[in-house]
């Protein structure tokens, strides 16, 4: 298992620890209940150092990215961040990246739920080696900035200039003389930035980083809180409903593909099956009340028929119930439609997603 | 499969399957997205993430919605914007508004 580079630290702050796909990971800080307040209504730092991330020098890097991704770098501008996927030769899911375009050298983060040999092997097997990658998970930690106020504890870091980033874009940024990159990104509904931080630093940056969050009424979070505010506000989650549906077309997941850009690793299986049609996608659904279970593998039924198992669920503190995804057949894959959970069970209920709206999207960061 | 045993549900999946393609065609028209009406997830998210869509083309669903149903969504809710199913949820509410179906 590859440990986090801030275990130590973690552990001494109270994180449990746990594993996920060949990583360490940060799992909880504090109570579910906690976290996720900490995030809607103040900020949550987060050690996000379990993702995979890469260094490619600029020369080769557009070539190579374009060869292994599904989305179309020549077209990232310099500054801005690329949201897309990699896939494996039969076309299914095995990482969601950003691929930013980072001046001299492109950063490649992955999200993926195969393991870091496996990734890297992808990676290396499609000219990743040719184009000089550089893997950076053995010299940098990566953490996440995540809440309706994160903006206050990164401006307070680097200065109001970070008010103006857009939405997925990267910029370097000096912290005790080293270089630490910085990611206006986030899938939690509310301001999200992703800091790529040397090993050397990482610790006082840490430290600085838990004192400025305290100042705005947060605290340390686990990526657990993250998959529940990623469904809540109907990010995609890789290590959710991506586990269970590797199709990124079922999942919905066509915004991050290039269907007119050459040849991409899995994308001969991907282009078939999009012509053929999918038979079926993923949709949200709620349950009546809090109380009601929405198991993941439970059954959701019309009449006697069986149409679709939960492949993701969580409580949603915004709509006091729970909320969660199933892939049901496309003919029915609609919103408002009432179903049963198991047969003769409880009624669920196909909604619009995302149900809530983030109190971040009031926000207009450039008018401040 | 059947969905006889959606029973009564048949006629708010075509009401809704409907004003969806609708909506899709001419959201494609109108921005020149490099997609078909399946590639667009009803709950992919329209501003920021997922198609990353800017203000400018948030202009342009709001007079797309006008053209294609005659309704107008306030200059003040952008929580209207979410996604195409939020934006088909405010359309046959208004719909309704207006006495049924269209």
């Amino acid at each position: 298992m590859r440990e986090l580079p801030l275990k130590n630290v973690l552990s001494a702050a109270g994180a449990t620890l746990s594993e996920r796909f060949g990583a360490q990971v940060v799992s909880r800080c504090a109570d579910a209940a906690t976290e996720y307040k900490h995030i809607r209504d103040a900020v949550g730092l987060t050690d996000f150092s379990h993702i995979q991330a890469f260094r490619i020098p600029e020369e080769k890097a557009i070539d190579f990215l374009d060869t292994l991704v599904a989305g179309n770098v020549a077209k990232t501008r310099y500054g801005r961040v690329l949201h897309t996927l990699i896939a494996n030769d039969n076309g299914e899911l095995c990482a969601d990246c950003y691929v930013a375009n980072n001046d001299t050298e492109f950063i490649l983060l992955c999200e993926s739920i195969v393991d870091d040999a496996a990734l890297r092997a992808l990676v290396m097997d499609s000219g990743g080696a040719d184009a000089g990658v550089v893997d950076l998970n053995a010299d940098h930690a990566i953490l996440s900035v995540d809440g309706y106020k994160a903006w206050a504890v990164i401006k307070e870091l680097f200065g109001a200039d970070v008010l103006g980033l857009p939405y997925l874009s990267i910029e370097n940024y000096e912290f005790e003389g080293e270089t630490i990159r910085l990611f206006r990104a986030g899938k939690t509904s509310e301001f999200g930035y992703t800091l790529l931080v040397p090993a050397r630093i990482a610790e006082s940056f840490f430290d600085k980083l838990t004192t400025l969050v305290k100042a705005q009424g947060g605290g340390l979070c686990g990526v657990d809180i993250h998959s529940e505010l990623r469904l809540e506000g109907r990010f995609f989650n890789i290590y959710a409903e991506g586990v269970r549906a590797k199709d990124p077309l079922q999942l919905g997941l066509q915004w991050m593909i290039d269907f007119d850009k050459g040849a991409f690793r899995g994308s001969e299986a991907i282009i078939a099956r999009r012509s053929a049609g999918i038979k079926e996608k993923i949709i949200g659904l709620r349950t009546e009340s809090a109380a009601q279970k929405l198991d993941i593998g439970s059954e959701i039924y019309a009449g006697s028929e069986k149409v679709a198992t939960i492949t993701a669920s969580c409580l949603s503190h915004v709509l006091g119930c729970r909320v969660g995804l199933a892939l049901f057949p496309v003919s029915i894959a609609f919103a408002g439609l009432s179903f049963s959970l198991g047969k003769d069970g409880p009624a669920v209920q196909t909604i619009s997603m995302p149900p809530i709206m983030p109190r971040s999207l009031t926000v207009k960061l450039d008018e401040m | 499969m059947s969905v006889v045993s959606l029973g009564s549900q048949q006629s708010i999946i075509d009401r809704r399957a409907k004003v969806i393609n609708t909506f899709k065609e001419e959201l494609i028209r109108r921005l020149n997205l490099p997609y078909t009406p399946d590639d667009l997830h009803e709950d992919v998210s329209l501003l920021g993430a997922g198609l990353g869509l800017d203000s400018l083309d948030a202009l342009e669903i709001v007079l797309c919605v006008e053209n294609c149903f005659g309704i107008k969504i306030p200059d003040e809710d952008i929580s209207v914007l979410r996604s195409i199913n939020t934006i088909v949820d405010f359309v046959i509410a208004e719909q309704d508004k207006k006495g049924g179906a269209q």
